[in-house]
């Protein structure tokens, strides 16, 4: 028999019911052993923040026990948990921009703090390494993440909550993020690892537990998962992981993209003679790691920045720094890829901002210009029934609203354009896998009738999944435009670090 | 220029400038923790009062001086309690301090000593002079270098900072960032009481409801100028206090028949509103200062 696995913590039958009699918990047991990464796997809104909010001390359980290391234990506040040993990373970044690592790592120190490990000797054990004097706001998120860890660690944590810690990084920084939280196991830390990314937790985690809709609906080791039980146990249901795809027929061109030159804000050039075209029925699709142009590329496209050079024709009519309203009665919609900067104004009510960009359009006006509130309240609401839009009232600020729900505003109302071409930038960005299956099938029923889809996204899955053809940008170049069927995986991959498609063999 | 008017030159700027330091450096302390109060024009007017009511009826100076950083602090406890801990609204809390000052203060000269106006005290309650100037003033010197040793050099203001700059984080951080609002709040108002009674009882002695003359609001623009930095703060402090006093001698010099008066009059408030316009662009104030901070 092998040696029994020493146990760190054990929370039984745990629920939890928020004032406002939301269920979030319901009954929920797990077993975490020492030394291992155990990854909690959810949907957005399946309890995954609230679990571990009680685990660290933030929030009390409606009912439950919790054991640390064998012995029952209940939190006052978070300060009990990081006493006995747990700390938390939380979702959004609790650092303070201006401030220094070094001065974030030392902020809130308790006055008796005795440090366990000077900082010094804990980054060369941990080999977390990061520029202590180098302010938040001018280094990169996965740099603040390890300084939140190193910050953590520091107050004498054993146990590390890391909630959702890969969003927003790129596909090199959670490399890099990975190995250091293998660094940490080695050193006998348990981590407990939350994510709605199937990939990532398939990767690094030992044990998983899948919540939704606020109970456990499966729990079993990393080796025997696969992606496709996953999704259904967070789901609920089979969920096409890829996606049916038929041939496509495409057409004519509907959109002409001609040695276009792009500046950044701050005047150096983001785009430099990038030309392609997109054809009614198909999707195209622009590949590349952040930061190589692709926004700013969009931006021109879309009428929201200055083209300096170059041309962009759409139905044949040059549009080149037209007006986004000119592009929009022309039959152009655009899901943005900052939903909450450009996609929604949040102060607004999701009502209101179900018709932004649409607003003067004869249906939701009276005569005098004044707002049909009878039609803006049909028109949401039939935007709520058909996309699933969770939110209390229509008059909720759309900054209530979780992201995913946001995301939905912004792509029902684009639709709701009956566009003929609709670009979609980073469209599932931060959603869950529903959301994200359902946007994504979207799309492919856009191109299927025909219409056509300019589809820029960070994520190789996402644009070889959906894409008929695929161009990739590298410091604002194109390093090659290609048949998605006649390319890999990995020679899109290369193209993203900078290889030209004929330096790779593909033509 | 004679030595005796360059030193009666250097130590009008100097007690022009007192004040203003000691309010915006408070001020200062206050918004780095994320308190807003523009009500210094009204502390320093109430703890003026509140210093020579107590100082004229004990003839003592010293408890003049307490009594008015007492009211001072008082102050800074009601608005700190309305706006860390209720959540109210910075400058409608600060606007009420000022109106409330306003009415009151005349008031109250009326019925301690039954005169419309100003009251002035006696010798006795007066402040008296320490190696030939104002202790305050020597006070004033000294505080403004030990608040910027502690907002940047200990950790105390490290966790005062990062509550005015990103609350969140701090409460997270395990900084408990109402109580060191209020705490701010309680300090900086007690700078601007500190003023108050300087010109009240050490300076000017008088107290009428003029008394402040705008000096509340020159100290916020200070405050801003100073990029909330107590070090700048000295400085343009001393900026306008030396303008003032400039101009005060122009006015009996001959100029005053070329220019009016009260042209002349706004001289000092126009620097100021210069120097000040020239840093603003790339003065950063703490992004939560004035923003009520709501745990989620
Ligand atoms: N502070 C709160 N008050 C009321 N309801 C909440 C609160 N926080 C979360 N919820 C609700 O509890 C459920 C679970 O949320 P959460 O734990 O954040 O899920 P996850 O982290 O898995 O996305 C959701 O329905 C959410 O709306
Ligand atoms: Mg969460």
């Amino acid at each position: 028999m092998p040696p029994e696995k020493e146990v760190a913590i054990e929370m039984v039958n745990i629920s939890k019911v928020y004032p406002d009699g939301v269920l979030a918990l319901d009954k929920v047991s797990l077993t975490i052993y020492k030394g291992e990464i155990h990854g909690i796997l959810g949907e957005n809104g399946a309890g995954k923040t609230t679990l571990m909010r009680i685990l660290y001390g933030n929030i009390k359980p409606t009912g439950g026990k919790i054991k640390v290391f064998g012995k029952e234990v209940s939190f006052g506040s978070s300060k009990d948990a990081i006493k006995i040993g747990i700390g938390m990373v939380h979702q959004h970044p609790s650092l303070v921009p201006v401030f220094t690592a070094l001065e974030n790592i030392y902020l809130g120190l308790p006055s008796n703090f005795k440090e366990q490990v000077s900082l010094k000797e804990l980054i060369e054990r941990t080999g977390i390494k990061v520029p202590l004097e180098e302010r938040i706001e001018d280094v990169s998120l996965g740099i603040a993440q390890k300084v939140e860890i190193l910050k953590v660690l520091y107050r004498g944590a054993e146990i590390l909550i890391l909630d959702e810690p890969t969003t927003n990084m790129t596909v090199e920084e959670v490399k890099e993020f990975f190995s250091t939280l293998r660094n940490l196991k080695k050193m006998g830390k348990t981590i407990i690892f939350i994510s709605h990314k199937l990939k990532e937790v398939l990767d690094i985690t030992d044990n998983i537990t899948v919540l939704r809709r606020g109970k456990v609906s499966g729990s079993l080791p990393t080796s025997q998962a696969t992606p496709e039980e996953l999704a259904k146990l967070m789901v609920g249901r089979e969920v096409f992981l890829k996606l049916e795809k038929q041939g496509s027929r495409p057409g004519e061109k509907i959109l002409r993209v001609e040695d276009l030159w792009v500046k950044r804000n701050d005047g150096s050039w983001a785009v430099k003679g990038v030309s392609f075209e997109v054809r009614y029925g198909e999707i195209f699709g622009i590949a590349g790691v952040e930061g190589n142009g692709q926004s700013e590329l969009i931006e021109a496209i879309t009428g929201l920045r200055r083209a300096e050079r170059g041309k962009v024709f759409f139905k044949g009519e040059n549009v080149t720094n037209a007006h986004p309203l000119k592009l929009y009665t022309m039959g152009l919609a655009h899901i943005p890829e900052d939903r909450q900067k450009t996609g929604l104004i949040l102060d607004m009510s999701v009502a209101e901002n179900s018709i932004l960009g649409i607003h003067r359009k004869r249906d939701f006006l009276r005569p005098m210009m004044i707002f049909n509130e009878n039609k803006i309240k049909e028109h949401v609401e039939r935007l709520i029934q058909q996309y699933e839009i969770v939110v209390s009232k229509i008059n909720a600020p759309a900054r209530s609203l979780s992201g995913g729900n946001q995301q939905k505003v912004v792509v029902g109302r684009e639709f709701s354009k009956t566009p003929d071409l609709i670009i979609a930038s980073q469209p599932t960005r931060g959603l869950d896998v529903g959301a994200t299956e359902y946007i994504r099938s979207l799309l492919l029923k856009m191109r299927n009738n025909g219409k056509a889809v300019l589809l820029m996204s960070s994520d190789i899955d996402e644009v070889m999944g959906l894409s008929d053809r695929v161009a990739v940008i590298y410091e604002g170049e194109f390093m090659g435009i290609s048949e998605t069927s006649s390319v890999s995986e990995k020679e899109i991959g290369m193209m993203m670090g900078g290889y030209k498609m004929g330096e790779i063999g593909i033509k | 220029m004679d030595e005796a008017m360059l030193l009666s030159i250097l130590l009008q700027t100097a007690y022009a400038s007192t004040p203003l330091l000691l309010s915006s450096t408070g001020e200062i302390l206050s918004e780095r923790a994320g308190i807003v109060n523009i009500g210094l024009e009204g502390i320093m007017l109430l703890s003026g009062f509140v210093g020579v009511v107590v100082g004229q009826e004990t003839l003592n100076p010293l408890l003049g001086i307490l009594a008015g950083i007492g009211a001072g602090a008082l102050v800074g406890l009601i608005h700190g309690m309305i706006t860390a801990y209720m959540k109210g609204d910075h400058v409608i809390s600060g606007l009420g301090i000022n109106l409330f000052a306003l009415g009151f203060v005349p008031y109250g000269i009326y019925a301690v000593w039954g005169v419309r106006g100003y009251f002035n005290p006696s010798d006795q309650a007066k402040v008296p002079k320490v190696f030939g100037v104002s202790p305050i003033f020597i006070a004033s010197l000294v505080l403004v270098p030990l608040i910027y040793y502690i907002l940047f050099k200990t950790r105390f203001g490290l966790s005062l900072r990062a509550c005015g700059e990103d609350p969140h984080s701090a409460d997270a951080s395990g900084v408990r960032v109402e109580r060191m609002q209020l705490l701010a709040s309680v300090i900086g108002a007690s700078f601007s009481g500190l003023a108050g009674v300087f010109m009240s009882l050490d300076w000017l002695t008088t107290i009428t409801k003029d008394l402040p003359a705008g000096r509340g609001f020159i100290a916020l623009a200070i405050v801003n100028f100073a990029n909330w930095n107590p070090l700048l703060g000295l400085l343009g402090s001393y900026v306008f206090g030396f303008s003032w006093v400039a101009i005060e001698w122009l006015k009996i010099s001959a100029l005053k028949q070329v220019i009016p008066v009260t042209l002349l009059n706004t001289i000092p408030y126009l620097v100021t509103l210069a120097v000040t316009a020239g840093a603003l662009g790339r003065s950063r104030p703490p992004k939560y200062a004035g923003v009520p901070y709501k745990k989620e």
